[in-house]
């Protein structure tokens, strides 16, 4: 009985990754790179196992189970501290050559916490998400902006 | 300044550059505009001042929601009705 049901098991596993890779049905079966372990497979009749050996075949496409669904592309901090230094050289009242992660938008940068309030709003625009009043008030330099971003959106390394 | 009279200054500010994305003259001189007064009253420190200035924002945001309410208000007119019926009800005046 539990052969059965391991060999359930075994057989529903495929059905995933036989959509992804192909519609061959004759794969169904046996398309099973990870379980071959052969103890409990003794308990299948003897045709049986002969047909899963012949058949199996490893689809290359699918080492891992895998769905794949429709999303931007993960955020790292590397890409996230690239976008908030484009953005912030688009800005007008940025001198783009005095500009560093560290610079200090009210001491280093010269600029006007009305100045910060648009650059934030910038931000918000940029990452889509809103950062509230706040946590908007402490962000002010770009590491802290990306050290913020990073936190909201769960990006460690 | 008072921490908490900053916070509705910065509330203020967002709020008007955000209505401000849509105003017919174009946003950049909106933002312009916009910085001028806000810098022309950098100074004032007493907090009562700076509540009827920010009051005086508010009525701002007010009247800019009022005059983008409008504007939908005589497209949407405009789009659905034939014009002697226009000139009847006397709407869509060359105005906007």
């Amino acid at each position: 009985m539990a052969s059965r049901v391991l060999a359930q098991c075994v057989r529903q596993l495929p059905r995933s990754s036989v959509r992804l890779s192909s519609g061959n049905f004759a794969v169904r079966t046996a398309a099973v790179p990870v379980l071959f372990n052969p103890r409990p497979l003794s308990f299948i009749a003897s045709s049986q196992r002969t047909r899963w050996i012949e058949q199996t075949r490893i689809s290359s496409s699918v080492g891992v189970f895998c769905r794949q669904y429709g999303d931007l592309p993960p955020l790292t901090i590397e890409s996230i501290k690239e976008r908030v230094m484009y953005v912030l050289k688009l800005y007008d009242k940025i001198n783009p050559e005095k500009l560093a992660t560290s610079s200090h938008f009210l001491k280093d940068l010269g600029l006007d916490s009305l100045d910060q309030v648009e650059i934030i709003m910038a931000m918000e625009d940029e990452f889509g998400f809103e950062i509230p009043d706040v946590e908007a008030e402490k962000l002010m330099s770009p590491q802290d902006i990306v050290q913020y971003i990073a936190d909201k959106k769960d990006v460690y390394e | 300044m008072a921490n908490p009279l900053r916070r509705e200054v910065r509330q203020l500010y967002k709020n008007l550059l955000y209505l401000g994305r849509e105003y017919p003259q174009g946003a950049d001189y909106f933002r312009e505009r916009l910085n001028c007064a806000f810098m022309k009253n950098k100074d004032v420190t007493d907090p009562k001042e700076i509540r009827k200035l920010v009051d005086c924002g508010e009525v701002v945001i007010k009247e800019l929601g009022t005059l983008y309410y409008l504007r939908e208000y005589r497209t949407m007119k405009k789009r659905f009705y034939e014009e002697e019926l226009l000139g009847l009800l006397n709407i869509g005046r060359p105005i906007d």
